[in-house]
């Protein structure tokens, strides 16, 4: 479903992605971990090309990335994208934030774009915040709705940029709680994320990247139990230690 | 107060040069509105050439004084024998003066809406287009209310520069009354409150609709 082929990736001169290999198969949940600026987000804004890649070859959903002929605005619509800050509109309500794309690029009509975006709110948790715009709702339910907004697309895949990373803990656990749901439905997930607790339970795969390159990659239980890489003990042992 | 009954004589100049001066910047803010968009969307361009031309554009129209450029139209034009009546060649410049400042703002306006809202509306599989009409530019509107207003305040003070060319506006008017009546004082003054029954509610105008943009924000 997603294809990585020795993908290289470069900021002028920087390399920030290096040699990645990667296949994610439809239904799996991956899960990207690793420190600030190895890599992981550039990697996932690859999948939908908010970055294209410099080297290499990307195919996600039989299309190839590389290809400078490729649909990419039909390729987008079958991928939802959650960001670190939601990214809501914020001149629109949660409901209008959700029915939009429908609308405009599935040309879906107002009444029954409406009522759809209605049931994903509903499946977040937030029924009555319909008419709420984004600046009255907490960052959690504004992380929600931007889940909500993605899955209205009816998309193949979801993308998870840090999608917890800038809520205020008590709220995190309320966005996960979401995304796990997403996962037991049998959504094709690719997170990055900094939740551990998430990945050892929701991952069937957690990916490990540092400096631009995939370091270690194994089913969670294997990686929490029995990191391969010294890079990956010294990860997990700061960050798991509080 | 008799100078002020002296001027009720002329009572037809000042309506003539009132509406000059009306048409006038209503006329220069459709057009400036217009060249501005379209300037804005050059200097934003990924296309070079594009961007060139709009990044030219702002630097010498907004950096030459616009009474140059208003001579240019009434005066330099004819010379090569393109005749342009004088209400046209003033209008035309400041069209073209201030469609420089609007551009600036447009494009400041623009650049202000966060980068995430783009890629939000991107990911979602809307077009460039549909992303900049749903999403960038109802929100770079509210910014740009504020600076748009000064903008058309600026325009309608402008448009004095008609008199210079002998434009037939409120200005125009007001030196054809006193160099009659010698009364110097009370003429500028009343012309003066003439601008501001047009600036006040535009001012006012602009305020509100900034207030009632706001409030979702």
């Amino acid at each position: 479903m997603i294809q990585f082929e020795q993908v290289n990736k470069f900021f002028g001169e920087f390399q920030v992605l290096k040699n990645i290999n990667l296949t994610i198969r439809s239904g799996e949940v991956v899960v990207i971990i690793g420190p600030s600026g190895s890599g992981k987000s550039t990697l996932l804004r690859c999948i939908n090309r908010l970055e294209a890649v410099s080297e290499g070859k990307l195919s996600v959903n039989d299309t190839d990335l590389t290809d400078p002929r490729a649909n990419i605005n039909r390729l987008r619509q079958d991928i939802g994208m959650v960001f670190q800050h939601f990214n809501l509109y914020p001149h629109k309500t949660a409901l209008e934030n959700i029915s939009l794309a429908p609308r405009q690029v599935r040309n879906i009509p107002l009444a029954e774009a409406t009522e759809q975006a209605q049931q994903y709110l509903t499946k977040v948790g937030i029924p009555e915040k319909a008419s709420a715009y984004p600046a009255q709702l907490s960052g959690g339910q504004q992380q929600r709705v931007a889940i909500a907004r993605g899955l209205a697309m009816k998309p193949k895949i979801m993308l998870f940029d840090e999608p917890t990373s800038a809520l205020d803990p008590e709220m995190i656990g309320e966005v996960l709680d979401v995304m796990r749901d997403l996962a037991q439905e049998g959504m094709t997930m690719v997170v990055v994320t900094h939740e551990m607790g998430f990945a050892r339970e929701v991952a069937d795969r957690v990916i490990f990247m540092d400096e631009g390159m995939i370091l270690e990659e194994n089913s969670p239980a294997e990686f929490f139990q029995n990191p391969k890489e010294e890079r990956t003990r010294r990860f997990l042992s700061r960050v798991l230690k509080h | 107060m008799g100078s002020f009954s002296l001027l009720a004589a002329y009572k037809q100049e000042f309506i003539d040069g009132f509406l000059t001066t009306l048409s006038a910047s209503l006329l220069a803010l459709v057009l400036s509105l217009a060249i501005g968009t379209i300037i804005a969307c050059c200097r934003l361009s990924q296309v070079k050439p594009l961007e060139w031309i709009g990044t030219v554009y702002v630097e010498f129209f907004r950096n030459t004084p616009l009474v140059i450029q208003v001579f240019f139209f009434a005066m330099g034009l004819p010379s090569l024998g393109w005749n342009i009546s004088e209400f046209s060649a003033g209008a035309i410049g400041l069209s073209i003066y201030t469609g420089a400042f609007i551009a600036e703002a447009f494009r400041a306006g623009i650049q202000s809406v966060s980068k995430g809202q783009m890629e939000a509306s991107r990911s979602s599989g809307m077009t460039y287009f549909q992303s900049m009409r749903y999403i960038i530019l109802p929100q770079a509107f509210k910014i740009v209310i504020p600076p748009l207003g000064n903008q058309c305040v600026n325009l309608v003070k402008n448009s004095s520069v008609l008199a210079i060319i002998a434009g037939g506006d409120l200005l125009y008017a007001a030196d054809a009354v006193s160099s009659q009546t010698f009364e110097i004082n009370m003429t500028y003054i009343f012309v003066a409150l003439l601008y501001l029954v047009i600036t006040l509610p535009l001012s006012f105008g602009v305020n509100l609709l900034e207030r009632r943009l706001a409030r979702h924000s």
